[in-house]
């Protein structure tokens, strides 16, 4: 449990570095952890069930070997990482696995983990395309069906009442993620970019409970520090997608940036979106999927008519977060290989030229042999931005 | 008190440093070895005695380069992006477009009206389109390096070189060279697959005149060529490129002592001491 004796970061470095003993010690209480990867597997019907979802985690600094024999490289890099530790019994404790159709590569490799790993439970979440209205009726039973199959597996039968519990716990979660977002608005934050991001990672291998517990410590910490412990500097913003490994982050601060702000996976794209509560669980779940996770996998029909509009419409946060927490540079962050990400890059660059933020485009391979190479273009842009 | 300022820039290949005062400046150039830190010292002392300077005469020190972290004794550090850019806007005050060929990496910026960066791109992953790839080649066809260029210049009928692996170049070259395909063509096809590359990259960040191109591979008069027939743009070349990144940084430390003695803040530099050198 969390040692209220320590610093709570010296916790979440805890929770981050050993990635999943909390899951472990769990297990041996009896617990099911059921692992997920991305952003569009819904938690909510995973902790309704009475198991604990575990967000599976890649590692930069671990040569992807194993899962090379079993899986093609046209993947991307960080899902092959994924991959590659899960096979190496990196997460053995897990006693199920569910994929969402987040991207081409999960589609198609879900097979290979269904093959590959000793666990007892696999399911796919058949993610629609689009946004229609048609596609959150599809998703509504599909969803509809992975509660029928989850509840089958832990035996347990899942009720509104279940999920309308866990919804609550997740929205709460999802406000003290809020909160933590909001002390990076002074200048300098509150909070660095590194203790937040870690912070957030920490809280995936967590059952909801203790993440809300950890969220709430680390927010009684920072805000009791009154004055900001770090150095003014360009306020960075990252967007891409999954950056479970904090050395991007980390480098950026390192040179004189402070992180204030991103739309990454383990940050506000998983985390700002709340559920409607009051209605229907099972139709409110699947419109904060489908419709409030902006994530390139899906396609947004160009309702504006206008190039302009269209950018505008699909990256709009991206503006909004850029004026909310007063950003001045990005850093759109993208795996080689990622097909969601890498066919916008185009489109995203002119909506930063719209914006006119300062922009650094960095593909990388999600590997940490690249951080020198990282270095020299992430200070030569904080370079350009101060001078 | 007349003021000094040196940069010293660590490439991957070349050591190069650069000492200026308000006439002119002094350079020295030399290989990059292993052992950075040393190679940092020896370089700093040949360019003072050729500048008949001591070491405290140095007003201020920027490193820059690959090995910048490598410099104990320089007061700050900038990425050779930034230095390049400040040395070549110096040199020549029209520059747009900044093309900086080295051993290992090749680097694009974009210069606006003021002489600021807007924009830069630089190859990653892989230094296929560096000067490593010419090496390389030249290796393999036994041609020294310094006459690469002229060389490929004797051509009539460049081949093609498909592949943009340097490993498997190096291979093709190899066998077209079997094939009995002149030396001359070879160089000369090898070349524009190096341009092509570069211009690849480099596009992304629609070039613009005067376009300026430094560093190693800025010598190769066969690369130039290539690069300035491809792009369709003059491409203009400094008279010693490879010491436009230690310039910049010489430049860039007179600049920060020149807001500092303007803004009356103190100057934090380091202390002027030069590690002892064993000579092996």
């Amino acid at each position: 449990m969390i040692d209220k004796e320590n610093n709570i970061f010296d916790t979440v470095k805890n929770y981050y570095n050993d990635y999943g003993f909390r899951a472990k010690d769990l297990k041996r209480e009896g617990k099911k952890f059921i692992g997920y990867v991305c952003s569009f597997v819904p938690l909510e019907i995973i902790t309704a069930s009475g198991s604990l979802p575990f967000r599976v985690r890649g590692n930069i600094h671990e040569p992807i070997t194993k899962g090379d024999t079993l899986l093609e490289t046209i993947v991307c890099p960080y899902y092959r990482s994924v991959f590659d530790l899960s096979v190496k019994g990196e997460y053995d404790f897990l006693s199920g696995l569910v994929i969402p159709h987040g991207c081409d590569s999960m589609v198609r490799s879900f097979s290979a983990w269904s093959y590959g790993l000793p666990f007892s439970y696999f399911h796919f979440v058949n993610i629609p395309s689009v946004c229609d209205e048609s596609s959150f009726e599809f998703f509504d039973a599909e969803l509809d069906a992975f509660r029928k199959s989850l509840g089958k597996f832990t035996g347990k039968a899942i009720t509104e009442e279940h999920l309308r519990q866990a919804i609550r716990a997740y929205n709460e979660n999802r406000d003290k993620v809020r909160a933590l977002y909001e002390l990076r608005k002074a200048d300098p934050p509150l909070i660095s970019g590194t203790e937040l991001t870690m912070t957030l990672t920490a809280g995936s291998s967590l059952p909801i409970e203790e993440s809300n517990d950890l969220f709430d410590q680390v927010l009684t910490e920072v805000k009791g520090r009154g004055k900001s412990p770090l150095k003014k500097g360009p306020r960075i913003f990252i967007d891409g997608a999954c950056l479970d490994n904090i050395e991007l982050i980390k480098l950026v601060e390192e040179l004189g940036g402070n992180v204030v702000a991103d739309t990454i996976c383990n940050g506000a794209r998983d985390h700002f979106p709340k559920t409607d509560v009051g209605g229907d669980p099972i139709h409110a779940l699947a419109h904060r999927y489908l419709d409030k996770i902006n994530c390139p996998k899906t396609y947004r029909a160009n309702r504006a008519g206008t190039f302009e509009g269209d950018i505008a419409n699909r990256f709009g946060d991206v503006g909004t977060y850029a004026r909310e927490f007063r950003v001045d540079g990005a850093i759109l962050y993208v795996y080689k290989y990622c097909d969601p990400f890498g066919f916008e890059v185009p489109a995203r660059k002119a909506y930063y030229q719209s914006l006119n933020l300062p922009l650094l485009h960095l593909e990388d391979i999600y590997s940490a042999g690249t951080i020198s190479q990282l270095r020299t273009r992430v200070q030569a842009f904080l370079e350009m931005i101060g001078q | 008190m007349t003021s000094y300022f040196a940069g010293i820039d660590i490439g991957s290949t070349m050591t190069k440093a650069v000492i200026l005062n308000k006439g002119g400046i002094a350079s020295i150039i030399g290989p990059t070895g292993p052992e950075q830190r040393r190679l940092a010292n020896k370089v700093m002392e040949e360019a003072l005695k050729k500048a008949s300077l001591s070491f405290p005469q140095i007003t201020y020190i920027v490193a820059t380069g690959y090995g910048r972290i490598n410099v104990p004794f320089s007061d700050k550090q900038f990425t050779e992006i930034t230095c390049h850019a400040k040395g070549i806007v110096h040199l020549f005050p029209q520059a747009r477009t900044i093309i900086d060929i080295g051993g290992q990496d090749v680097k694009g910026i974009k210069i606006d009206a003021t002489g600021k960066i807007i924009d830069f791109v630089m190859n990653d992953k892989c230094a296929a389109g560096s000067g490593r790839f010419i090496e390389v080649i030249a290796d393999t066809l036994e041609v020294p390096l310094d006459q690469v260029g002229e060389r490929s210049l004797q051509s009539k009928n460049p081949s093609k070189i498909s592949n943009i692996c340097t490993i498997w170049a190096q291979q093709e070259v190899a066998s077209s060279l079997s094939e009995g395909v002149a030396i001359a063509d070879l160089l000369a096809g090898v070349h524009q697959s190096l341009a092509d590359r570069i211009i690849r990259m480099v596009n992304r960040l629609r070039v613009e005149d005067s376009v300026i191109v430094t560093g190693g591979g800025a010598k190769n008069r066969g690369l130039i060529k290539a690069l300035s027939e491809q792009l369709g743009h003059k491409v203009l070349v400094p008279e010693d490129p490879l010491i436009t990144g230690a310039l910049g940084a010489a430049l860039m430390g007179k600049e920060i002592v020149e807001k500092a003695r303007q803004n009356n803040t103190p100057l934090e530099t380091k202390e002027r001491i030069l590690e002892e050198i064993e000579i092996l």
